[in-house]
């Protein structure tokens, strides 16, 4: 079989498309099957030209163009292979081509008005109404993949985490995961425990931003101070805990450092049962409150088709209905019996988009409160499983699965691959936006809260 | 809505932030340069009821042309070289600038040598570096309180000389 027809007969059989990366003369495809299961197909360029599977699986399309800009490679029946990366181009090339009466350009960023991170805009629009939106990312690309090649895979993990400050501990574990297939290490429970606490503090912070922006985005001041507040109770929390607002440095290859006595996690706990339930108190307002709820439904909407035809993942694909989620089959985790929570309407609009996050957050401190019930020692990784070439790791962050793809050298990294739930999500946010006012679009894109900076590595 | 102004209240009430004892205001633009999203998050909760940057008057504005202060974060990629020069030149003068956050001062910087620049002072004259990888919110204010202090007339009435008016080159 060709390498298409194993990346057709992979998503025959329910898989889901991941990543698509270059390693020197190949391209690697990695899907994820409906039970988490991970497959790799890989296929060798020949003059530097490989096969598209962007028909196959659209949300290939930006995998492909990365790989084209930074990697030099051409993929056949990728029509047109727009750059994606690169800059410094004419206009028409980056660009699809909108015609019409009255239709033009409006441009914004990369440098936004308020505290937002650097990333272009290009909306076609006639008169208010976007026609199509062009989002031009990578800013912010520090080559961080290729700056980590030839270090240790200790070292890595310092690269992966500062790929971006809100998905630290989800990029860190991600990347400990692949690493940890390369040593044949699993995890104890321990380090399960460890690892899914600090997971989920970090979703519990992201969550509580997230609904914040949403009120900012929709001018409600009040709602937007208030989870201000207890975003910023989180981050002091994750201090104590850590000794890092954003929990940098709490995730380590092969073993944990951290360490809380009794009385530490007690606090912990109690903590998070305020936050819980101020948020709680705070959300309720929310949904009564007439003026805002009225500016949610029915735009940005994304449909269920649509979200699978495009990759959506996470918060934003579950919202569109569609049931998935990498903890429910995180087996190197402390998931057990997961089940993904949805919200009562599955538009796939800005308010089932928040209130995807509201529903989640509940199920984050109530896994938190089971998981912080008996203090943490360090602990390490136990020898089990067969040594991979390819180490993959799956982590469903904040903001949907994040993959990190790792191969190595004599214990040296020759590859990392980084694909995050915001990198995923960026082609959906476009999307989203066409159809809408111009007005809406920075609440539809709040309703997402996409990082710029894993996106753009 | 009531119950949230409430809450909000019990927030302020509780935390007790001291009222600032002068008169100030900066207007601060934003630059995002190549960060890691680490200092826009803490920027943003430096605003949140526990720190209140705005309580001394400081606050963010949406264009440069508005602004006192060039706030930096993140080491410059070569793709955010010409937006931020860009937007300091469109600042009036008096300006500082301000370089916010480790890979603003080339401490630790994590990236690969042909994406990045280099630091914000490769660039532009910096006036005032907050390390910190990131730099939390009180850290951010009492930056800002230095800032502010340094630049306006003391008891006697001296202002500091202003400096001179500085254009930087682009290179296209």
């Amino acid at each position: 079989m060709t390498y298409r027809d194993r990346v057709a007969s992979a998503l025959d059989d329910g898989c889901r498309f991941a990543a698509l990366y270059a390693v020197g003369d190949l391209v690697r495809a990695v899907l994820v099957a409906a039970d988490g299961a991970l497959r790799l197909e890989a296929v060798a360029a020949e003059d530097g030209r490989v096969p598209t599977i962007v028909d196959l699986a659209p949300a290939a399309a930006w995998d492909e163009r990365e790989a084209a800009d930074l990697y030099g490679l051409r993929f056949d029946g990728h029509e047109p292979l727009r750059p994606l990366v690169a800059h410094d181009l004419d206009l028409k090339t980056w660009t699809v081509p909108v015609h019409g009466d009255d239709a033009y350009q409006v441009a914004v960023g990369p440098i936004h008005a308020g505290v937002i991170e650097s990333g272009h805009f290009r909306f076609h629009v006639v008169g208010d109404k976007i026609l199509h939106l062009d989002a031009r990312l990578f800013y912010k690309h520090r080559g961080l993949e290729r700056a980590a090649e030839g270090r240790t895979l200790a070292e890595g993990r310092a690269y992966m985490q500062r790929a971006c400050a809100a998905c630290a501990v989800s990029n860190s574990v991600a990347y400990a995961h692949a690493c940890e297939e390369i040593l044949a290490l699993e995890s104890s429970a321990e380090l399960a425990r460890v690892r899914t606490i600090l997971l989920e503090l970090e979703r519990a912070w992201s969550h509580l931003n997230d609904i914040a922006a949403v009120c900012a985005g929709a001018g409600l001041a009040a709602g937007n101070t208030f989870f201000a507040a207890l975003t910023e109770r989180a981050r002091r929390l994750n201090e104590r805990l850590t000794g890092h607002r954003f929990l940098f440095d709490s995730v380590q290859i092969g073993g944990s450092a951290l360490s809380l006595d009794a009385e530490a996690v007690e606090a912990a706990r109690e903590e998070l049962a305020s936050i819980a339930a101020d948020s709680k108190s705070g959300w309720r307002e929310l949904l009564f409150n007439s003026s805002f709820q009225d500016r949610l439904p029915d735009i940005g909407v994304v449909t269920a088709n649509d979200a699978r035809a495009l990759g959506a993942v996470g918060p934003a694909a579950r919202a569109s209905g569609i049931a998935d989620d990498a903890r429910s089959y995180s087996t190197r985790l402390a998931y057990d019996g997961f089940a993904p929570v949805a919200p009562r309407r599955l538009a796939g609009d800005v308010q089932a988009r928040l209130e995807q996050r509201a529903v989640e957050l509940l199920q984050t401190f109530d896994m938190l409160d089971d998981l912080l019930d008996r203090p943490i020692a360090p602990t390490e990784a136990v020898a089990g499983g067969e040594s991979v070439t390819v180490g993959l790791g799956l982590v469903e962050s904040p903001r949907g699965a994040t993959l990190c793809a790792v191969e190595h050298a004599d214990n040296r990294i020759a590859r990392v691959h980084l694909r995050t739930g915001s990198y995923a999500n960026w082609p959906v946010v476009a999307h989203a936006a066409a159809g809408n006012l111009l007005p809406d679009f920075p609440l539809i894109n709040k309703s997402f809260e996409l990082c710029y900076a894993c996106a753009d590595r | 809505m009531l119950t949230l102004l409430r809450n909000l209240r019990r927030i302020r009430t509780d935390i007790a932030l001291p009222a600032p004892t002068r008169g100030r205001s900066l207007a601060v633009r934003h630059v995002d340069a190549g960060s890691c999203n680490g200092c826009e998050h803490e920027l943003t909760l430096a605003m949140s009821p526990y720190e209140d940057v705005q309580r001394y008057g400081f606050g963010i504005v949406a264009s440069p042309r508005h602004a006192d202060v060039l706030l930096v974060t993140g080491t410059v990629t070569t793709r955010m070289r010409e937006p931020l020069l860009t937007a300091y030149n469109a600042m009036p003068e008096p300006r500082r600038v301000v370089a916010l956050g480790d890979c603003a001062l080339a401490r630790g910087v994590l990236a690969a040598d042909t994406e990045i620049v280099g630091p914000v002072e490769a660039l532009l004259p910096v006036d005032m570096r907050i390390p910190g990888c990131p730099p939390s919110p009180p850290t951010i204010t009492q930056a800002l309180l230095e800032l502010h202090d340094a630049s306006t007339p003391n008891r006697e009435g001296r202002r500091p000389p202003p400096p001179p008016r500085r254009r930087i080159q682009r290179s296209r």
